[in-house]
């Protein structure tokens, strides 16, 4: 479904303050596999979700979804594959347009934009079900502008146009990390019927080590650009959040020695 | 009285004069608020719409083929200035003024000479002379009349899939790449517009007026943005058939603020700080409170950079 093949990419090159994002990272996703991207600051989580939603370019390797090589294919074409939710709910979304209209931007993700009426009484219809399904009364909302949605709101209307229309990857980049404690509950689950339901190939980084655990069949964590551990099955379910934060002290370690 | 009669009499000619114009202010208001791209380009795209027209009046093209012409040349304006920001990074009112700067040039050359007469050549608005209306009225019926259907279509536009589109790049140009949008074809295609939207404008004072002048867009922005700023106090911003009026809105009152200020016997010369003035008013309002809630404009908006 998804491989990256020995990714690499370079920030700064040649200057002192050059840094190796990726590092020969290798991947492989099966179809409705649910991965759960861990890993210290700087590993090269966001830089491998960059260069899967095509925001960044590789140096060197490819990478391959569906089948079809996507190693230079640019982020709006690449859209009908990968949908992604930000961390920053305000990225997710057009402040400035109605909540129907960002779920017809969402829609042509699939189908691209033409010549013809956006929003149709049928479509409408389509969306207010779609946005049932969170139980916030968004669905009886759709011409509010997405601006005077709160920030879980938003980030839950972030998750609803990212699924919709069954992407072949979604990327979730620490969707909940900037909603308050029972809001990022509430996306979270939002998050885990949707994933189930759809059976979507997911990526989710995260740096709650308890969301690894629960959640998702793989784990893999990055470290200096690459895969230092991949966990699934057995190994995943016997898993403990004292062993996961065991390898991140490796990485402070050698940090401080290296300070 | 005095004033008022000569206000009165000078109607017709502001009506006609403002609803020429409020193709530039269109011009200014597209890029600005549906793409968040503010653009100087209409200051050199409005000329180069009058030089075109101009020369190809000339050439013994009619009319409306002159227009259209116009209007072709201005969007390749809109779009060099919108192809420069996206490949070279430059900011938009930079590159606005970069390509307005060479337009003058280009413009120039386009003409010959710093005047081109066209008094004798036929113009569009010659169609109406059957209705046995001449002079003001003709320009005023045709100029309304493709107001009002640029106004109806616009509303069309971004009523559609590619016009939704548009806006979302205008709204946030990363997120709707993320949702598979083409931003530098919606950017390009939509700064070109506004170039077509002033070149138009520059087209059908030419043929208004009876003659081409490289200095024709001197000061034509500033005008055209004091229009979309009275527009925008008068409806409003909230829906897009909103936003797509107040230009239209804006450049008829605007104008005639300008004629009373003539009639009162302001010189000319002093005609820029009462613009200035209008301008500073429509901005400073809503931090003064003086407005109703919804309608005003924000104090702070974020561009592209």
């Amino acid at each position: 479904m998804l491989q990256i093949r020995d990714a690499r990419r370079v920030f700064f090159r040649g200057m002192p303050d050059e840094k190796v994002a990726l590092d020969g990272l290798s991947l492989k996703l099966a179809r409705g596999d649910f991965a759960v991207v861990i890993g210290s600051n700087g590993a090269g989580k966001s830089t491998m979700m960059n260069a899967v939603s095509g925001a960044l370019m590789l140096d060197q390797g490819s990478i391959t979804i569906n089948g079809t090589d996507v190693t230079a294919m640019p982020v709006h074409d690449r859209a009908r594959h990968v949908a992604r939710v930000f961390q920053d709910p305000m990225k997710g979304t057009a402040a400035s347009m109605t909540i129907a209209e960002n779920m017809l931007l969402a829609e042509m993700r699939q189908t691209p934009a033409r010549l013809r009426r956006g929003l149709t009484p049928a479509r409408r219809e389509t969306y207010r079900e779609h946005l049932s399904y969170l139980g916030l009364g968004l669905e009886n909302r759709l011409d509010t502008p997405v601006s005077l949605l709160s920030g879980g709101q938003r980030q839950s209307l972030s998750l609803v146009m990212a699924v919709s229309g069954e992407p072949d990857i979604l990327l979730l980049d620490e969707h909940t990390a900037a909603l308050d404690p029972r809001t990022a509950d509430l996306v979270l689950n939002a998050t885990l019927r949707a994933v189930s339901a759809l059976k979507l190939t997911t990526m989710m980084v995260t740096h709650n080590m308890a969301h690894a655990i629960d959640y998702g069949n793989r784990i893999i964590m990055l470290d200096a650009g690459k895969v230092l551990l991949e966990l699934s099955g057995e190994e995943k379910a016997r898993a403990t959040v004292p062993d996961l934060i065991g390898h991140f002290s490796v990485k402070s370690d050698r940090m401080l020695l290296g300070a | 009285m005095d004033i008022l009669s000569a206000w009165i009499a000078l109607i017709p000619v502001t009506l006609a004069q403002s609803l020429i114009l409020s193709f530039v202010v269109l011009a200014v208001m597209l890029p600005f608020r549906i793409l968040a791209f503010p653009d100087l380009t209409s200051e050199g795209a409005y000329p180069l719409g009058g030089c075109v027209c101009a020369v190809a009046l000339v050439a013994g093209v009619p009319p409306l083929p002159a227009l259209l012409l116009a209007a072709a040349a201005g969007f390749l304006a809109g779009c060099a200035t919108a192809f420069i920001h996206l490949r070279f990074r430059i900011h938009t009112l930079l590159a606005g003024i970069l390509i307005t700067t060479m337009l003058y040039s280009i413009n120039l050359r386009i003409l010959g000479k710093a005047n081109l007469p066209v008094f004798n050549e036929p113009k569009i608005y010659d169609w109406l002379a059957g209705l046995s209306l001449t002079g003001s009225w003709a320009k005023i019926l045709l100029a309304g009349g493709l107001a009002l259907i640029t106004c109806l279509a616009l509303n069309l536009w971004f009523a559609t899939e590619r016009g939704t589109a548009m806006r979302a790049v205008g709204a946030n140009s990363d997120m709707a790449e993320a949702q598979g949008i083409n931003v530098w074809r919606a950017t390009i295609g939509g700064i070109g517009l506004a170039g077509a939207a002033a070149a138009l404008g520059g087209g059908l004072m030419v043929q208004s007026q009876g003659f081409a002048d490289v200095n024709m867009g001197l000061g034509v922005l500033i005008n055209a943005l004091a229009a979309l700023m009275i527009g925008e106090a008068i409806v409003g911003r909230r829906t897009v058939m909103r936003q797509v009026a107040a230009p239209f809105v804006g450049a008829l009152v605007y104008y005639q603020l300008i004629s009373i200020c003539l009639a009162a016997g302001l010189p000319p010369g002093d005609l820029k700080i009462a613009t200035g003035v209008f301008v500073l008013a429509m901005l400073a309002a809503p931090t003064l409170g003086l407005r109703r809630k919804g309608g005003g404009t924000p104090a702070k908006e974020s561009f592209r950079e």
